[in-house]
């Protein structure tokens, strides 16, 4: 990587996000292991993150340079903004997964069409389900509290499929860790385990919101 | 974001909702889904012996323009020859209904379920299969 002439002392610095010599912050674009002071690992101390960002965070922040030259001014700017989006992102495993990827070329959604047969089986019928809920608003009451009990253990069923993609997540994060040389499948998983991720979520996002909208009426 | 008015027609009034006995020799399916927003879709064509789509049905769960994307190949494959309806470009169905280009790939969903589904049709009559993305993708 190029180094970053510092706006205010001028000397030329490693790329991080505020100079080492006299504080000011540097105006550069780094990835977000970087900016937040990390090594590039997939396996998080949420704790830790937190106290990186928030340190970090109060030594860039724009009022302490409301003084300073625009170049300084702008730089802390941007690193603020830089540093907020790479702990948003970080923070979160599924976001942290997706950046993963990105970070090695890899998109989710490229060559990646084909929904896993069962889950997609499951998927067709617990819509099923829920389209016969939104139909009942009319029925007898018995019939609506039968559905509705129906698409409230598919949710329950769908929660607890996330909480072990979720685990699943976690155990590829560790491979990817403990490896040095690390196996192209691990990518493969990784993307396979985030697109369920994704179906699930859409999933438990429709049943949750039919089971509003009934419990409203 | 506004959908245009044939984007909405086709959501408010979807064509060919419904499904096909998934098991019929004569009919094929095609099951897609999007990953980036978990959109899921499910395409069904009557095919007879002849290689001509004689009906089509279709599922899906997402927003309005990959409902609409799905609901308006139905009608556009319908009395189409196969090998006609393996050359439909995602370009045609973006035009029919004038999605913005965040919305692109809800019409990309729409002709790879086509290919799948003719696909599907196609190896159960033993003829040969070609590859789609999707394909590619389950492979590599």
């Amino acid at each position: 990587m190029t180094q970053a002439q510092c706006p205010s002392c001028a000397r030329l610095q490693a790329p991080r996000l505020f100079c080492p010599d006299c504080g000011a912050p540097l105006a550069v674009e780094l990835d977000y292991f970087t900016a937040l002071g990390l090594s590039r690992r997939l396996t998080l101390d949420s704790g830790q993150l937190e106290t990186l960002y928030h340190d970090l965070g109060r030594r860039l922040h724009p009022d302490r340079f409301a003084n300073r030259r625009a170049a300084i001014r702008n730089a802390s700017l941007n690193a603020t903004a830089l540093l907020t989006r790479a702990f948003r992102t970080l923070r979160d495993p599924v976001s942290r997964g997706l950046y993963w990827l990105e970070l090695h070329g890899e998109k989710l959604a490229a060559d990646n069409k084909r929904v896993p047969p069962e889950l997609a089986e499951m998927i067709f019928e617990m819509q099923e389900t829920l389209a016969q809920l939104r139909d009942a608003a009319s029925g007898s009451k018995p019939e609506r509290e039968n559905l509705r009990a129906q698409v409230a253990s598919a949710h329950q069923r769908v929660e607890t499929m996330l909480q072990d993609a979720l685990t699943e997540l976690h155990g590829n994060f560790e491979r990817w860790d403990a490896s040095v040389n690390p196996n192209p499948d691990l990518l493969v998983q990784l993307k396979a385990i985030l697109s369920r991720i994704a179906y699930l979520r859409t999933l438990a996002r429709d049943l949750e919101r039919a089971l509003e909208l009934h419990d409203l009426r | 974001m506004a959908y245009s008015s044939k984007v909405l027609d086709h959501y408010n009034n979807p064509r060919n909702v419904g499904s096909f006995p998934k098991e019929a020799a004569d009919v094929g399916t095609g099951v897609v889904g999007a990953p980036e927003c978990g959109d899921v879709m499910k395409l069904q064509l009557k095919i007879n012996p002849e290689g001509v789509i004689e009906d089509a049905r279709f599922k899906t769960f997402g927003c309005g323009s990959a409902i609409a994307s799905s609901s308006y190949v139905t009608e556009l494959v319908k009395g189409k020859r196969i090998e006609e309806a393996m050359a439909i470009k995602n370009s045609a169905i973006v035009q029919e209904l004038n999605l913005p280009p965040v919305k692109i790939h809800c019409s990309v969903l729409a002709e790879d379920a086509i290919k799948a589904a003719i696909n599907d049709w196609k190896a159960k009559h033993g003829k040969q299969v070609e590859a789609t993305p999707a394909d590619k993708a389950a492979q590599g």
